[in-house]
């Protein structure tokens, strides 16, 4: 290989803040022709996000995390307790009443308003808040002993996304993508769809999918629910078509003239192609997240027509042509800020659980049998979960609700290297707190970098005089979940 | 792991402690056991190198923190083979020799019995288990203890050894002289220690670049926006020796010199203006920070004092509002705006944390933060030194106060001494020389008209009240009630009238700035409660018939509520209820009428008689009153104007068509008093004097968010109760408040200590009445001590700041971080004499810029070249110019620049609008809102102390500069500017804008290409019937040229 290519590819990773492996040129210079002759072969540079090999073969290839934002109650929906039914109304011995977010509201154990049935080969419990979804309970593997370290949204979002309380850490899209980088250059590679009925962002707002100390180029796409999907992506008005084509072309030569007196300045040569890239992206995103344009009865199977859950299927069929395309991680918040605007039932448990799980259960099935029946489940791996559970104990209200609890949380993955059909860790007999086999968020976060191939131990970042990690010094991958 | 040897000492640094041990001594502890079997003693031998080589480490990294190191949890300690076998509190042996499945440690490594060890970590590796597992199977022998058996120091008490003072972030700065180039000392200094560097590595530099890319990297450098086309002209014109030199002079007093550095260190302040977490709250007060950096850089604050004022402005300088400014820094971080109960200390941790680990990286280096829940990894902070260095941040929170931005001047006095002496000229004149004319106009007059008084009339009461309060009759007629205010009063006001047929009275309640709130009512709220009024009217002819009036329908410009504190409440009888005005009627003047049921006064004269009574609630008396009568049968407006009659005693005596002449010398006075209030031009001329003199000038204040002790903290949603702070740092094992050992009283880095203690000298007697705690001043004096603290660090630490934004690399190639995990610099001697040549202009930044700029070093060219670029690929020879990308708010501010769009205005609150037109230093920094250009382009999120950017490539970039409305619009405006020109020419256009934007002339490929493209373009719009067609087709020229590399990459 030439010295020069190998060396300035070293003087690039320098640029980049020490201790990166994979800051570059890109596949940006990629297949145009742009470039003197002399200069690098595509294949000697790698961009920031382009695609690269993971530490191990996994199946999975790319993540899709339905984020359950507010905190779903255990109880209400996949931890089927028989014994809250009998204890229902008794008080809850031992119960430290600063679990949940107010301490004054806390109510007797309280039994799960909605019925629970069998379902699937595997005979899981289920509750009647999920007719969909429910079907799907053979694809699922269940972590019931979930629990973080804090009992407020926005310390248990940034842990449940990065791994710690306070802000200002990389979340798992960034981390992946930083690890990784993406399949497709002209689409963002971690993308994040919140609310579209104006009920906000989940709380502590886009830090959620912050890149922290990564470069920003590792940051979430907040895509728009309206107008261009991605920021700066129609061209002034004057100048579509021939116009722009005529810009790109100039710039394109006038830059070129320029690199010829600079031959060995690869940024020059990627920042040139960036353009040719930035053209194609115009197209490309649009292209991705037309669902107009998928048949109609792939949009009847999300539920495109049915007022209650359209949105979410408009979501999850974009999320499905997005990763179809070769986008590394999405995440779709159900729901918006906190109280009756997400999952967070602090009055009303059975109609609030009843509101999201009817707009999310027939779209999020969909979207598993949809990932199925184009080969894509075997390799996409899929996760449902929040950022706490919910007591089982009640919050007093006229219609009770249930609080924040940080003891007791279930998450299910489906897809790309998961056994389904299981169910690893148990909660108490009333569900309200993790028992046996714990799982850390750490753990958790382990167990997603090893099913997409990495080793969470392996995958670092040097900031600040230190190595960091997505799961800082601990973590464990549930292995019992890996197929 | 690093080692350093001392008398026969080896210091560990390892994970999570620190170890010292013997290392001549091979104390094995060799357990006692009769023999088994034949391959005992084998087994052991093994079993003990198994120890020594692997098992050992994994205990030493894995365990022993917790088990005899930090501390000794469940009474387990694994330091030792009889501890270990012991087992802790449990009583149950954790290790059965020769039967690993049997034993307890096992068991749980293997995660078959809970808690599940190592606690809240990772499980250890299969092939550790495995090892372990042999190991005991061996019967677990130790070929020495883990811990020596004299380490019995608690961590708290944990020494740094004096070795680790050796290494060379902590040595004193070395008095060094540039090295004589071939016996040349005449070479500028920084050149002779990069050539010296160079030569022994056997690569040259480059030679000079041209004058117009040294133009472009020092405003690049120094100010972030590139010359104009004119000051470019003036400089390539110039053919002074020191044209150069006089560039960089006047570029370091550009004011935008302080909006391209104080960027730099906003980055490493991780400064923002929201808190960030649930609610990420605005800070609307903590631009001035952000101020104090631009105006220190620009006004070459000396870079100590720059310091001192970060971390203790308030203590240092508190009259100085830049000093209070500066507080801002320590308060900049993040922090929870909803905190639940179980989060309140570990929040305040946090808090402290971000103090303190900000301080340590963007004034020393040092990740102090690292050694919160364990000592640090690679430096020398034990854990110990974390806590005492975050207790003096313990009392320290972010609060908003008024500060005097600036004194009253003395021209400002001297103005208002003016002003008061023409105004109070001007009525005295008035009063001496038109006032007694109006007055005689006035008597003759109102004596012409018959008294036709209709509406509100005011008599001439007396007052007088139960419970000792006095009455000052003001000049509108109102009195005003001082003295005691007694629980319950009440006001008795008597009147005596030839007014017949009376039909109703007002009694207006009316504002004083004597009362709280000023009133109108005399309670602590300025509330008052008028629970009852009794009038009665007593006939001066016949003094038994004395009546006493019914009153009816009630009516106010304001009530409390419509029940017990409403008007009617004044006359239901019930002493209990009564007319009050709070919510909403505080400060402001109020009134009440009541009627009476028949109408009152009787032929020859009535004494009036109106009792308040005030029962309600105590001391809500009224403060200032004015009653007035009318006859009118409907009810008066509330608010219409009173007339009056001259009051008896005043009525001149003679004939009042005569007007003054009637008036007797002794009434000329009192009477000329009375009519004056009456006089619009004296209430005009007094009001303007009034004013005047109630308003002397006040010194500038501004709301500022000061990071301080003392004031009210900001505080969100927190429960009742909880404290904002807490007075007590505690030590804290594994950083968790729930495991404390013992208070941490406020300590320095021992490291950086020349005492090698906690305190130093630096910790003063704070004084008895002092606001703070003066802990933070000790550490602003520690930190700038060159003889015994940390000052020639804090100097080392801020020219490798300058040369990285410079050269695009420091001399450490990691500014946040000298400690050893960093790289040594690449030339230690140059790191010195900078420093050292820093504090020998006592610590002034711009000499510091200017030496380096002046340096062929900085000035060659950034040509490339392979033979040295093989030899050192990194550059650290600095053998060329590292050509790079301008970072986010540079770009946007070039572009700005460029177009002729840039609105220079400095200081002051920024804005989240991406149409601002301002440096991009003005920017909001909301966190959950960063401003999306500048994100794209590699600008940090404000959350941690970032030193060095990235600089990627991605195609999102490239739509900005192709797409981005804003970019559109300053490219139509400069197109807009250079359109007279396109009519004459493409050519004379092209021209323009290259200058503009690169300051050159297009070249002949350049000229050709452009010129066509514009043709072309031109005929584009032309034909789709566009009749702003050249307009049009320059903004989309002016556009692509903006997108060019040569605009934002520095060579």
């Amino acid at each position: 290989m030439n010295k020069t290519q190998s060396l300035n590819r070293r003087h690039w990773l320098a640029r980049c803040g020490q201790g990166m492996g994979t800051l570059g040129l890109a596949s940006l210079l990629g297949d145009s022709g742009l470039l003197a002759t002399d200069a690098v072969s595509p294949s000697a540079v790698v961009g920031p996000l382009s695609p690269k090999p993971a530490h191990f073969p996994a199946k999975a290839k790319r993540v899709i995390w339905l984020f359950i934002n507010g905190g779903p109650s255990q109880v209400d929906t996949w931890d089927y307790k028989p014994a809250l039914e009998k204890l229902d109304g008794t008080k809850l011995e031992g119960f430290d009443n600063t679990t949940g977010f107010f301490p004054g509201s806390v109510g007797a154990l309280m039994k799960s308003p909605f019925k629970f049935s069998q379902q699937g080969e595997c005979g899981k419990w289920v509750s009647e808040v999920f007719p969909h979804l429910s079907q799907h309970v053979d694809k699922m593997a269940f972590i019931h002993s979930n629990y973080t370290q804090s009992n407020n949204h926005s310390p248990a979002l940034f842990m449940m996304n990065s791994g710690m309380r306070r802000m200002g850490f990389p979340c798992v899209g960034s981390w992946l993508t930083y690890g990784l980088g993406t399949e497709n250059q002209d689409l963002p590679a971690f993308v994040v769809m919140s609310d579209p009925l104006g009920r906000g962002l989940p709380k502590g707002h886009s830090q959620n999918w912050g890149s922290g100390f990564l470069p920003s180029v590792y940051q979430g796409t907040h895509l728009r629910s309206q107008g261009d999907p991605i920021e700066n992506l129609s061209p002034p008005k004057s100048v579509r078509g021939d116009r722009q084509r005529a810009m790109l072309d100039l710039i394109g030569k006038l830059g070129k003239h320029h690199l010829e007196a600079h031959p060995a300045e690869q940024e020059l040569a990627a920042r040139i192609e960036s353009f040719e890239l930035a053209y194609r992206m115009q197209s490309a995103s649009p292209e991705a997240t037309d669902i107009a344009s998928e048949p109609k009865h792939i949009q009847e199977l999300y539920g495109i027509d049915d007022q209650r859950c359209k949105h979410v299927a408009a979501q999850c069929l974009t999320a499905r042509r997005l990763l179809e395309r070769g986008v590394r991680f999405v995440q779709i918040y159900s729901g918006g800020m906190e109280n009756q605007r997400s999952w967070d039932g602090h009055n009303d448990i059975q109609g609030n659980h009843a509101q999201f799980a009817g707009e999310t259960d027939k779209p999020f099935a969909a979207l598993l049998a949809d990932l199925q029946q184009r080969g894509m489940l075997d390799d996409t791996l899929v996760i449902w979960g929040g950022e706490f559970g919910r007591g089982a104990v009640a919050q007093k209200a006229d219609k009770p609700g249930r609080d924040h609890n940080p003891n007791a949380n279930t998450i299910w993955m489906a897809g790309g290297g998961v056994r389904g059909g299981v169910s690893y860790g148990e909660t108490d007999e009333t569900g309200n707190e993790a028992v046996k086999n714990r799982v850390s968020v750490n753990d958790l976060h382990a167990t997603i970098l090893h099913l997409l191939g990495m080793d969470h131990e392996r995958l670092t970042y040097r900031y600040s005089g230190r190595d960091f990690r997505l799961t800082d010094v601990a973590g464990n991958v549930v292995s019992d979940i890996v197929a | 792991m690093i080692r350093l040897k001392s008398q026969n000492q080896v210091i560990l640094f390892i994970g999570f402690c620190w170890m010292i041990y013997n290392a001549g001594s091979v104390l094995a502890d060799t357990p006692v056991v009769a023999s088994v079997d034949g391959n005992h003693a084998a087994e052991m031998t093994a079993g003990t190198k198994l120890f020594r080589d692997q098992v050992r480490d994994i205990l030493i990294h894995k365990c022993v923190d917790c088990h005899g190191g930090n501390s000794i949890e469940s009474g387990f300690d694994i330091t030792k083979r009889e501890s270990m076998l012991r087992g802790g509190d449990s009583g149950t042996p954790a290790v059965v020799p020769r039967n690993a499945k049997a034993s307890l440690l096992y068991r749980l490594i293997t995660h078959e019995e809970e808690p599940t060890m190592p606690l809240e970590a990772s499980k250890l590796k299969p092939e550790e288990i495995a090892m372990i597992g042999q190991w005991i199977d061996f019967g677990a022998p130790y070929d020495k203890p883990l811990v020596e058996a004299g380490d019995m120091t608690p961590w708290t008490e944990r020494r740094v050894p004096d070795e680790a003072k050796l290494y060379w972030t902590f040595q004193p700065l070395r008095e060094v002289a540039p090295p004589a180039i071939d016996g040349d000392g005449s070479a500028h200094p920084i050149d002779r220690f990069v050539i010296a560097k160079r030569s022994s590595a056997g690569i040259s530099g480059n030679g000079p670049a041209d004058k117009r890319t040294l133009l472009r990297r020092a405003h690049f450098g120094l100010v972030g926006i590139p010359p104009t086309p004119d000051e470019a002209k003036n400089f390539l014109d110039d053919s002074s020796p020191n044209a150069y030199e006089k560039l960089v002079d006047r570029l370091l007093d550009n004011p935008h010199f302080g909006h391209r550095w104080a960027r730099h260190w906003l980055d490493v302040a991780r400064f923002a203006e929201s808190h960030g977490f649930e609610q990420d709250y605005d800070r609307p007060h903590a631009y001035h920070y952000r101020d104090f950096v631009i105006k220190a850089f620009n006004d070459d604050m000396p870079y100590d004092k720059f310091v001192r004022y970060q971390i203790a402005g308030d203590e240092i300088a508190p009259h100085d509002p830049l000093a209070m400014k500066a507080t801002g820094f320590l308060g900049a971080g993040a922090y929870p705006t909803q905190i639940t109960q179980r989060e309140v200390e570990p929040s305040r941790y946090d808090a402290m944390d971000d103090m303190a680990n900000t301080t340590g990286q963007a004034f020393l280096a040092m990740t102090i933060g690292c050694a919160r829940c364990h000592d640090h990894k690679f430096d020398p902070i034990p854990q110990a030194d974390y806590y005492r260095f975050v207790a003096n941040f313990a009392t320290t929170v972010r609060s908003n106060i008024e500060v005097e931005i600036a004194p009253v001047t003395p021209e400002e006095i001297e103005s208002y001494r003016t002003k008061t002496k023409q105004l109070t000229a001007q009525l005295a004149t008035f009063e001496s020389d038109e006032l007694p004319d109006r007055l005689d106009k006035w008597i003759k007059q109102s004596m012409s008209e018959p008294s036709t008084a209709t509406g509100w009339q005011l008599l001439n009461w007396i007052a007088s009240s139960r419970g000792g309060a006095t009455f000052e009759l003001l000049e509108d007629g109102s009195h005003l009630a001082v003295g005691n205010n007694d629980t319950y009063d009440e006001y008795t006001f008597t009147t005596e009238t030839d007014l017949v047929g009376l039909r109703q009275f007002r009694i207006e309640a009316l504002t004083h700035a004597s009362m709280k709130q000023g009133g109108p009512g005399r309670a602590s709220n300025g509330n008052f409660a008028l629970t009852d009024i009794r009038v009665t009217a007593a006939s001066m002819a016949d003094s038994n018939n004395v009546v006493e009036a019914k009153l009816l329908n009630a009516q106010a410009t304001h009530q409390q509520n419509k029940t017990n504190l409403s008007v009617a409440a004044a006359i239901d009888d019930n002493p209990s209820t009564g007319w009050a005005v709070d919510f909403g009627g505080i400060g402001k003047d109020q009134a009440a009428s009541f009627q009476f049921e028949k109408p009152v006064g009787f032929n020859g004269g009535t004494l009036l008689t109106i009792k308040l009574i005030f029962k309600g609630n105590g001391q809500h008396n009224l403060g200032r009153l004015r009653i007035a009568v009318a006859n009118e049968s409907e009810p008066l407006d509330l608010k219409s104007q009173a007339s009056e009659t001259i009051p008896h005693s005043l009525l001149p005596d003679g004939d009042l068509t005569l007007g003054l002449k009637a008036v007797s010398e002794d009434k000329f006075a009192p009477l000329l008093a009375w009519y004056r209030q009456r006089d619009p031009r004296w209430r005009e001329l007094k009001q303007s004097l009034d004013q005047h003199l109630a308003a002397p000038p006040q010194p500038k204040k501004e709301m500022v968010m000061v990071t301080s002790e003392g004031f009210p903290p900001i505080r969100h949603h927190m429960p009742s109760g909880a404290p904002d702070f807490f007075e007590t740092t505690h030590f804290l094992r594994r950083g968790d408040v729930l495991q404390k050992d013992g208070e941490a009283t406020p300590g320095i880095l021992q490291i950086l200590n020349d005492k090698s203690d906690h305190s130093g000298d630096w910790y003063a007697e704070r004084p008895t009445d002092a606001r703070t705690s003066y802990r933070r001043i000790a550490v602003a004096d520690w930190i700038t001590d060159r003889e015994q603290g940390a000052g020639d660090l804090l100097a080392r630490v801020i020219v490798n700041r300058l040369w990285h934004h410079h050269f695009g690399s420091g001399l450490v190639a990691t500014p946040n971080d000298f400690g050893k995990q960093a790289e040594s610099p690449s030339h230690p001697e140059l790191l010195d004499y900078l420093a050292g040549e820093l504090i020998r202009n006592q610590w002034r930044l711009k000499p510091i810029h200017k030496l380096i700029l002046t340096s062929a070093t900085y000035r060659q060219s950034s040509a490339f070249n392979e033979a040295n670029f093989a030899a050192d690929n990194d550059n650290r020879m600095l053998w060329r110019f590292e050509p790079r990308r301008l970072e986010a708010e540079a770009i946007r501010d070039t572009l700005l620049a460029v177009t002729g769009t840039l609105d220079r205005r400095m200081f002051g609150p920024g804005t989240l609008d991406e149409s601002m037109r301002r440096r991009s230093v003005y920017f909001m920094m909301k966190r959950s809102k960063l401003i999306p250009t500048l994100q794209l382009f590699d600008a940090p999120e404000s959350l941690v102390p970032i030193g060095e950017r990235a600089a990627t490539t991605v195609g999102p970039q490239a739509l900005w500069f192709l797409n981005n409305p804003h970019v559109r619009q300053w490219a139509e405006e400069l197109a807009g500017r250079l359109l007279p020109r396109l009519e004459d020419s493409t050519d004379l256009v092209v021209h323009d804008v290259y200058w503009a934007a690169f300051c050159r002339d297009p070249d002949e490929f350049e000229r050709e290409v452009a010129n066509k493209f514009l043709t072309e373009q031109i005929e584009s719009y032309r034909a789709s019937g566009e009749k702003d067609a050249l307009k049009l087709a320059l903004t989309d020229f002016c556009q692509s040229i903006l997108s060019l590399n040569e605009l934002i990459y520095v060579e």
